[in-house]
């Protein structure tokens, strides 16, 4: 189960993580941030996954009941951004993030 | 375990799903009327500040208790891992946050935008404080964030909830967009700390200590955390999105996210950091070592969260300054007040804490009756800026009057609740030594530059001539006019019963402060010791 060293993991985690973040900071089309957000909420799923079995804490099978769990919360929160952007899909025809512009910065 | 005995301490939680099922039912059966299910939502959410208040050993209440004191303020069995723990700081927060509910719900009840909204209105507020109720509780990392992720969720459709709005429907898109990232950074904080420690129970953090193997999983998963928290509470890096959302959201919505749901972040931010700020000594490099040397976690942590603290207040009141439009100033007011709640947890004795949990419970009074003061005068077609409210003191005496005193609280003037709770607060820095004096000191000095704008908002209340009636109100009030003139003057009778009893609160607490500050000082050093 230590193939992957802890280095190594967090790594990938961290790439992933990134990913996600990078995304959600610069993409203005809202599905492709939906997206960035799912991503990095799997970096998160994966770092629970990973840390309930590497470093042999007293956790038991918690890591991977919280991965299942945070994969139905991660499910929740895309259709709530869903339907928010549905409605103003609706009212103004775009779902670009850059044109709401009625709130002053 | 029987039904009872499981589902006894949860009756506040359960008597507002309650009320909420009856909402969402009655909406279905098209039964729509806002006096019903206002009544059904204040009902409820009195129902269950009766039980908390009664829990934290209100003798005249005696009779509603749930949870029985022996469960109150005990540490867990060594090693035992619980979800969430009863204790009298958690029900001092749940009473606050119950506050909050109780007035939004009953000054909305006069709202004078369409009915339609009314069930989902009403209903997403009580799911919303099921999920603070929640975070009150909590004693376990991921039920702490998944909490707060109840509220989040039902905040981002609150904001949205008129669906007509676009200014409102852009406000809940930055909303869910700044949401979902402190949620991830938030959740990504927890899972290095799973790493770290192996749990995600916060007594078990607190015991372990700095007994890690893995330090630089500690200093990032804090990391993470604190900056995933503090978008919740508008700590200044990450303060933004707060004003957007305040001003484009409906004025009663605003007076919930800045008067209650914010308050959950700073409660999570007490249970979660007092761990690291008390851990006395240093996580070493005794583990995987992808970092060398030690770091002493606990006057890092204080160091980090103090510097915060000043930073968020000093530019809030700076920005708040610079505004034109009420709800953007009384949005920039409450981000500097984040920062004297967050001086709290960055010195981590107990009255401290019991200093900053005042300030948390005078702002609920404060802030959530000023931005229902703004939605009022919205309502009788008062414009967003400052000087639109020209005369209004004098032609309104309940709103001037009600408005002035949440104004001179919020400044710190002595007979209300906001001197108490800043002198506590500073008096407790003032108290822990060492470098905590300057956080006082620059509370004290913040607490100075912020007079000058509460003072020009009174000055154009009361002193100002009123403007000539002929030119139309630049009114931003969502649905506009509403048909049926609301009673006293456009203000309706719930608005007003709710801004009266704000009002006498403030007064009443600011000349008698030991009818709360013994429970929440005994509430607070509990929390210290007992923990979590």
């Amino acid at each position: 189960m230590t193939d992957l060293s802890l280095p190594g993991f967090l790594a990938l985690s961290a790439a992933l993580f990134g990913i996600g973040v990078f995304g959600i900071l610069t993409r203005r089309n809202f599905i492709l941030l939906l997206i960035s957000i799912e991503i990095a909420m799997n970096a998160v799923i994966l770092n629970f996954v990973y840390f309930a079995a590497f470093p042999a804490g007293t956790s038991g099978l918690s890591g991977q009941s919280i991965a299942v769990v945070l994969v139905g919360f991660a499910a929740t929160e895309v259709a709530v951004g869903l339907a928010i952007v549905l409605a103003l899909n609706r009212l103004k025809g775009t779902i670009n993030v850059a044109r709401a512009t009625e709130l002053k910065e | 375990m029987s039904v009872s005995s499981f589902a006894g301490p949860f009756v506040p939680e359960l008597v507002l799903l309650a009320g909420t099922l009856l909402i969402f039912l009655l909406d279905v059966l098209k039964v729509r009327r806002i006096e019903l299910t206002g009544g059904i939502a204040v009902a409820a959410t009195l129902a269950a500040l009766g039980v908390v208040v009664a829990d934290l050993g209100f003798a005249p209440l005696a009779f509603l208790a749930t949870v029985p004191a022996s469960q109150i303020d005990v540490a867990p069995a060594a090693g035992a891992a619980p979800l969430f723990a009863f204790t009298s700081f958690g029900l001092v927060f749940q009473a606050i946050f119950l506050l909050a509910t109780f007035f939004v719900a009953l000054a909305s009840v006069s709202r004078p935008s369409d009915e339609r909204g009314a069930p989902i209105f009403y209903g997403l507020l009580l799911l919303a404080t099921i999920g603070m109720l929640l975070v009150a509780i909590a004693s376990d990392l991921i039920f702490l964030l998944l909490a707060i992720e109840v509220v989040s969720i039902a905040s981002y459709l609150l904001v949205a909830y008129t669906r007509k709005d676009v200014r409102g429907l852009e406000a809940a898109m930055k909303f869910f967009v700044i949401g979902a990232l402190s949620t991830v950074l938030s959740f990504f904080g927890a899972s290095l700390l799973f790493g770290a420690y192996g749990t995600t129970n916060l007594y078990l953090i607190r015991a372990a200590g700095t007994a890690v193997g893995y330090p630089v999983l500690v200093l990032l998963g804090y990391g993470f955390l604190i900056a995933g928290l503090a978008f919740k509470v508008t700590l200044v890096p990450f303060h933004a999105w707060a004003v957007d959302v305040y001003d484009g959201a409906p004025d009663d919505v605003s007076a919930f996210l800045a008067g209650g749901t914010k308050k959950i972040g700073v409660f999570a931010f007490f249970l979660v950091f007092l761990g690291p700020v008390l851990a006395v000594g240093a996580v070493g490099s005794s583990g995987y070592g992808l970092f060398g040397g030690s770091v002493a976690l606990g006057a890092s942590f204080q160091i980090t969260l103090g510097a915060l603290a000043v930073v968020t207040m000093t530019v809030g009141n700076v920005l708040a300054l610079l505004q034109k439009e009420m709800k953007r100033m009384l949005a920039y007011s409450s981000i500097s007040q984040a920062g004297y709640m967050l001086i709290g947890i960055a010195i981590g004795t107990a009255p401290a804490l019991g200093g900053a949990t005042l300030q948390v419970f005078a702002h609920v009074l404060m802030k959530t009756g000023a931005f229902l003061v703004v939605g009022a005068a919205a309502a009788i077609g008062v414009g967003p800026l400052i000087d639109d409210w020209r005369g209004l003191g004098l032609k309104r005496p309940l709103l001037g009057v009600s408005f002035a005193l949440m104004l001179l609280s919020l400044a710190g003037v002595p007979l209300t609740i906001g001197f108490v709770s800043k002198f506590v607060l500073f008096s407790a820095a003032v108290d822990a030594q060492g470098w905590f004096i300057w956080l006082a000191v620059a509370g004290l000095l913040n607490s100075a530059l912020s007079v000058f704008y509460y003072a020009r908002v009174l000055k154009v209340m009361f002193f100002d001539a009123a403007p000539a009636p002929a030119g139309a109100p630049a009114g931003s009030v969502v649905g506009g006019a509403g048909p049926p003139a609301l009673p006293l003057g456009g203000i309706g009778y719930g608005r007003a019963a709710s801004l009266a009893i704000i009002a006498a609160l403030i007064v009443a607490f600011g000349i008698y402060p030991q009818a709360v500050l013994g429970a929440i000082q005994s509430a607070a050093y509990h929390f210290v010791t007992v923990g979590a």
